[in-house]
């Protein structure tokens, strides 16, 4: 037996019902059709019309500024040749292209189930959608015929002191990170996807977050969204529209000894955090801003006065400001050499319902970028390891993920540059 | 679940002849040699669930639970082969199908009965003791099933779509080894499960295999993909345990089955079974 056994479809049929008995059910039908209002709707602003471009060199959704709903999702992935990879990356490509660009949908014979699930209407909005596409290490050490290509990093997260990994929220052969202005709409996507390539991929975990939108000030200063924790979080980020800068921290490049098939590409890692903030809540504001090193209210350092200010260690060398394990020292010392451990954040807020123990089930899906695993996300974390802040938070999931190279133009796809190098090595 | 049960054991036998009438429209005349095949396949599984359970029960109240155990995955392949419409009669489905999960108090709801409370008493309790009413209940609710599914004129839509309903089962609630949770035999399920649908698909693939060759391959590919690994566990007596299912075929099993319901949830619209 199954718990869908109340599918619409089945009761129609024992019913006997057609569309017109069905709507008879549905309850008091008035005689006469008055016209109704139908505006039940939280009031925008038309964002949903701003787009992402598709082709690049890199793919989009790394560099991208961070829109107010992300998501990343966790697959399986049955493909077994070369062959099998290029149809299920062409498909891939294809749905993004068209999801990102947006549009109208077909229409099919109503006799058939629609193409689309419809949740964004007949014309698919582009609501500043981007889907990133990226290769966990599972993928490649199942495949022998991909021996050799497996970016140099590129390896299963293993658990780190603080973390508490549940198996059912790790790793991945496929992820895909999902942004836009609305939920809905990486909801959309993430539907499309899993309709059209179910041959492909088995999806295995999910998690979704928000930030929240925040409007620049009068002045003209913007300002970082806020974390569960209540402290402005990206302050620090390294800055994603310098494209030298990102060309150095983010993205593999030619000369990093990894295979040439990745090269644009860049390594992911994502970590589900929990965050007590039942906990946390009980904790003094002083005691919260030196675990964190910074000011809640204002996100200044605790030497500064605003959020863009830059902390000096160097005149506190015996942390009496900031403390020597504040999040942030730890983090990033700011000395010269610390420059290659640098690592881009674009984390999203997430709040899943409620523990066992009657506690707020809420936390932060931290997502990282980096040209090199080793030397970024996996050392800063070693370094955070034993940090104050972990009384507060415990990693649950995640797992290290290559993003693919950007599709370059029309007729390249996602992959491309994988697929024929796994082709040559199997040839030679 | 309750408003569905009303109206099912109320108005039950008028309610299912109705679409049935459809059947007789003349766009409908292509489906009734299939459909009446189909009702022999049924048929044939009613009588030897009949008497499987027969057999089954009678080692349940001899308390014999080592044979009780060997016949219940055999005994239960004939239900889930023709779930599509046992389910029809949603009030026997509950009776003799129920999960523990389907009742506020799981396993100790008195509610809880059929096959998966005497799977429960056989491998949880190792023992057949207070389970002789649930084991008389379910004979009697397969009698009840046979004589009722008897009389049914049966309803294209249920028929054709029963073909996806059963992948979209395996998908839902079965792939995760949930059904069968006390034994872990749900492989021999997903065989009925797998074995139901394609008899459907099998009986309609010449409708279709003009108009859309590449589907009915492509359909055809996923049932063997599906065969050959569940036959990978296949043993002297039937099928191993669900935990021996490796990550990787539980992958390779559910993409096909999701592929499988995504494609066949296409069959009524190809065959105009609205
Ligand atoms: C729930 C977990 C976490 C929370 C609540 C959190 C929160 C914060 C906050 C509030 C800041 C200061 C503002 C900013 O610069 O963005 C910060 C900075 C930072 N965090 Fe985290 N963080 C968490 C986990 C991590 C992890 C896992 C890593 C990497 C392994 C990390 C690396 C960093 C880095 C590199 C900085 C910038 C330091 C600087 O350059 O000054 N954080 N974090």
């Amino acid at each position: 037996m199954s718990d869908g056994r109340n599918g619409p479809g089945r009761r129609q049929v024992l019913l006997g019902l057609g569309a017109a008995g069905a709507a008879g059910l549905a309850g008091g039908v008035p005689a006469a059709r008055a016209a109704q209002k139908a505006a039940d709707a939280p009031r925008g602003h038309g964002e949903t019309r701003e787009r992402q471009p598709f082709l690049g060199e890199h793919q989009a959704g790394v560099t991208t500024p961070r829109p107010a709903a992300g998501m990343v999702a966790a697959f399986g992935v049955i493909a077994e040749t070369p062959d099998d990879l290029e149809r299920m990356f062409r498909t891939l490509t294809e749905r993004i292209a068209f999801l990102m660009a947006g549009g109208p949908v077909p229409e099919l014979d109503p006799g058939l189930p629609p193409l689309d699930s419809g949740i964004l209407g007949p014309v698919v909005p582009p609501d500043n959608l981007t889907v990133t596409v990226s290769l966990g290490d599972s993928f490649f050490a199942a495949r022998p015929w991909l021996a050799g290509l497996r970016p140099k990093h590129l390896q299963r997260m293993t658990a780190f002191p603080n973390d508490a990994l549940r198996r059912e929220a790790c790793h991945g052969d496929l992820a895909l990170q999902i942004c836009a202005n609305t939920p809905d709409t990486a909801i959309h996507a993430l539907r499309d996807i899993v309709k059209t390539l179910p041959e492909f991929l088995v999806l295995r975990w999910k998690q979704e977050g928000t930030v929240p939108v925040v409007p620049a000030r009068p002045d003209g200063e913007t300002e970082s969204a806020r974390n569960f924790l209540g402290f402005r979080d990206g302050s620090a980020n390294p800055d994603s529209n310098d494209a030298a800068l990102m060309e150095r921290l983010v993205w593999v490049t030619g000369d990093a000894g990894e295979p040439a098939w990745a090269v644009g590409g860049s390594y992911q890692a994502v970590r589900i955090i929990r965050n007590f903030v039942e906990r946390w809540d009980r904790t003094p504001l002083r005691e919260q801003e030196q675990i964190f090193g910074r000011k809640k209210a204002s996100g200044a350092p605790m030497d500064g006065r605003k959020e863009s200010d830059v902390p000096d260690y160097a005149r506190d060398p015996e942390g009496k400001v900031t403390p020597l394990d504040a999040h942030i020292r730890l983090a990033n010392p700011r000395t010269r050499e610390f420059a290659e451990h640098l690592i881009l954040r674009r984390p999203f807020n997430y709040s899943n319902g409620v523990t066992k123990s009657g506690q707020l089930d809420q936390g932060l899906l931290f997502i990282a970028y980096q040209a090199d695993l080793a030397a970024g996300f996996i050392a800063v974390q070693s370094l955070l390891n034993g940090e104050p802040l972990e009384e507060y938070i415990q990693p649950v999931g995640g797992g290290y993920f290559f993003v693919l190279p950007g599709v370059r133009g029309a007729g390249d796809y996602l992959g491309r540059t994988l697929v024929e190098a796994s082709r040559g090595s199997a040839l030679s | 679940m309750k408003l569905r049960r009303l109206l099912i054991s109320g108005a039950a036998a008028l309610a299912i002849a109705l679409p049935g009438l459809a059947a007789a429209k003349e766009e409908m005349l292509h489906l009734v040699a299939p459909i009446a095949d189909y009702k022999l396949y049924v048929a044939e599984n009613t009588e030897k669930l009949v008497a499987d359970t027969e057999a089954f029960v009678a080692a349940v109240k001899t308390g014999n639970v080592e044979k009780a155990r060997a016949l219940f995955a055999p005994t239960r392949i004939s239900y889930e082969r023709i779930e599509p419409i046992a389910e029809l009669f949603s009030d026997l489905d509950v009776s003799i199908d129920a999960r523990a999960d389907d009742f506020e108090k799981a396993e100790k709801d008195p509610a809880f009965s059929g096959f998966h409370r005497i799977e429960h008493a056989l491998w949880d309790a190792n023992s057949t003791k207070g389970m002789e009413p649930y084991a008389d209940k379910l004979l009697a609710d397969v009698k009840d099933l046979h004589k009722r599914i008897d009389g049914l004129v049966f309803p294209p839509k249920v028929v054709i779509g029963g073909a996806a309903v059963l992948m979209e089962e395996v998908a839902a609630t079965k792939i995760s080894g949930e059904e069968d949770r006390y034994s872990h035999t749900d492989l021999w399920d997903f065989r009925g499960n797998f074995d139901g649908s394609k008899k459907i698909f099998d009986l309609v693939e010449p409708l279709v295999s003009k108009q859309d060759p590449a589907f009915v391959k492509k359909v055809a590919d996923n049932f063997a993909r599906v065969d050959a690994t569940l036959d990978k566990y296949k043993t002297a007596k039937g099928y191993e345990p669900y935990d021996k299912l490796t990550d990787s075929d539980r992958t390779v099993l559910a993409a096909a089955v999701n592929t499988l319901a995504e494609d066949l949830s296409t069959l009524r619209g190809k065959l105009g079974v609205d």
